[in-house]
């Protein structure tokens, strides 16, 4: 059974999007067949981690959501080279980056249950082993309706007290839907702090699980989106953070 | 459970931060249930008789239902033995 991932933060910055393209790879790594889904339609980007560039011919969410375009052509693999030999696969639906079609998803909004059922007809249709939804950073109705059709909520934040406070309020909304699973993971966590003052504090603040905490990175900065930084830095502290999430997300998928 | 008063739902299209609002608790979890791939029959019974403590066929149960099903929220498939949430008109 496809096991649904949720990558969600309550604001913008905490590196979201970054982390769902290498976790995705983490599990491709792993032979697995995974989908990633870009439902941050309104500010999408998670295409040029995996260097996709959409051609004029090819189809995205923003022609299933707001059109007639059935899901499957919105489906473009993305499978680096180095995963093939591993059997694992990664299949992309990217959104929209032309500034009108933007708008026009803005002002015309679309039925985010066509979402929910686009996402378990790939499910079946692909013989998927993961998805993962990309969400929009805050609190609006897709990001409920993917916390809460999720088998897994990954919730990132970043050491500042903004996110400690805006996390707070997405975790009691997702556990008011009783969103199964919850893992905060810590992303960019400077080098002086300390790891297990910051663990503690997750712990006391949220009572959830503890997916990960990764650091801060200058690779990763110097990297700019321009790759994947599991893929690139494979022994870095950072990609350990991320493969070790993984590992817990097979896991408690049964795997 | 069998208290509630169903007609004091509102009436009005379901959307996620409407379950969001809802009481009590089983209701929101039922909606819950009832997003993804929907819940066969089997499923809604084992839900309404842990979260509930009703019975598929009894009067309790059948009014819960009637009330999501005149709201479209919660609707029972013409084409499966599915029953699924609805969100939108």
């Amino acid at each position: 059974m496809t096991q649904i991932i949720a990558v969600h933060s309550f604001r913008g910055g905490t590196g979201k999007s970054n982390l769902t393209a290498n976790l995705a790879t983490s599990l491709g790594l792993n032979g697995k067949r995974v989908a990633v889904l870009d439902t941050d339609l309104a500010s999408p980007g998670i295409h040029v981690l995996f260097d996709f560039e959409l051609d004029e011919n090819q189809k995205c969410l923003n022609d299933f959501l707001q059109e007639a375009c059935p899901i499957k052509e919105c489906v473009h693999e993305v499978t680096p080279d180095v995963m093939k030999a591993l059997k694992g696969q990664i299949f992309l639906l990217p959104a929209s980056l032309d500034s009108d079609r933007i708008a026009r998803l803005l002002r015309e909004g679309y039925q985010v249950e066509k979402l929910n059922d686009a996402i378990f007809a790939i499910a079946d249709d692909m013989n998927l082993d993961f998805i993962l939804i990309d969400t929009h950073p805050g609190i609006n109705e897709e990001t409920l309706l993917s916390a809460a059709i999720a088998d897994h909520l990954v919730m990132v934040m970043r050491p500042d007290s903004q996110d400690y406070l805006g996390t707070a309020v997405a975790i009691e909304v997702a556990q008011r839907l009783d969103v199964m699973n919850i893992q905060l993971v810590m992303n960019k966590l400077p080098n002086q702090f300390s790891r297990d003052e910051v663990r503690l504090r997750m712990q006391e603040s949220y009572e959830v699980s503890i997916g990960s905490i990764l650091p801060l990175s200058e690779d990763l900065l110097t990297l700019a989106s321009g790759g994947l930084a599991v893929l690139e830095y494979p022994n870095h502290s950072w990609t350990c953070g991320v493969r070790d999430l993984a590992t817990v997300l097979l896991e408690s998928s049964g795997d | 459970m069998s208290d509630i008063d169903f007609e004091a739902l509102p009436h009005r299209p379901l959307t996620m931060s409407l379950i969001l609002e809802l009481e009590p608790a089983p209701l929101r979890h039922l909606l819950k249930k009832g997003l993804r791939r929907g819940l066969t029959t089997h499923a809604l019974r084992l839900c309404l008789d842990s979260d509930w403590g009703f019975a598929l066929e009894s009067e309790p149960a059948s009014e819960l239902l009637c009330a999501l099903q005149e709201r479209r929220w919660f609707m029972r498939s013409l084409h499966a033995d599915l029953w699924k949430t609805h969100l939108g008109p």
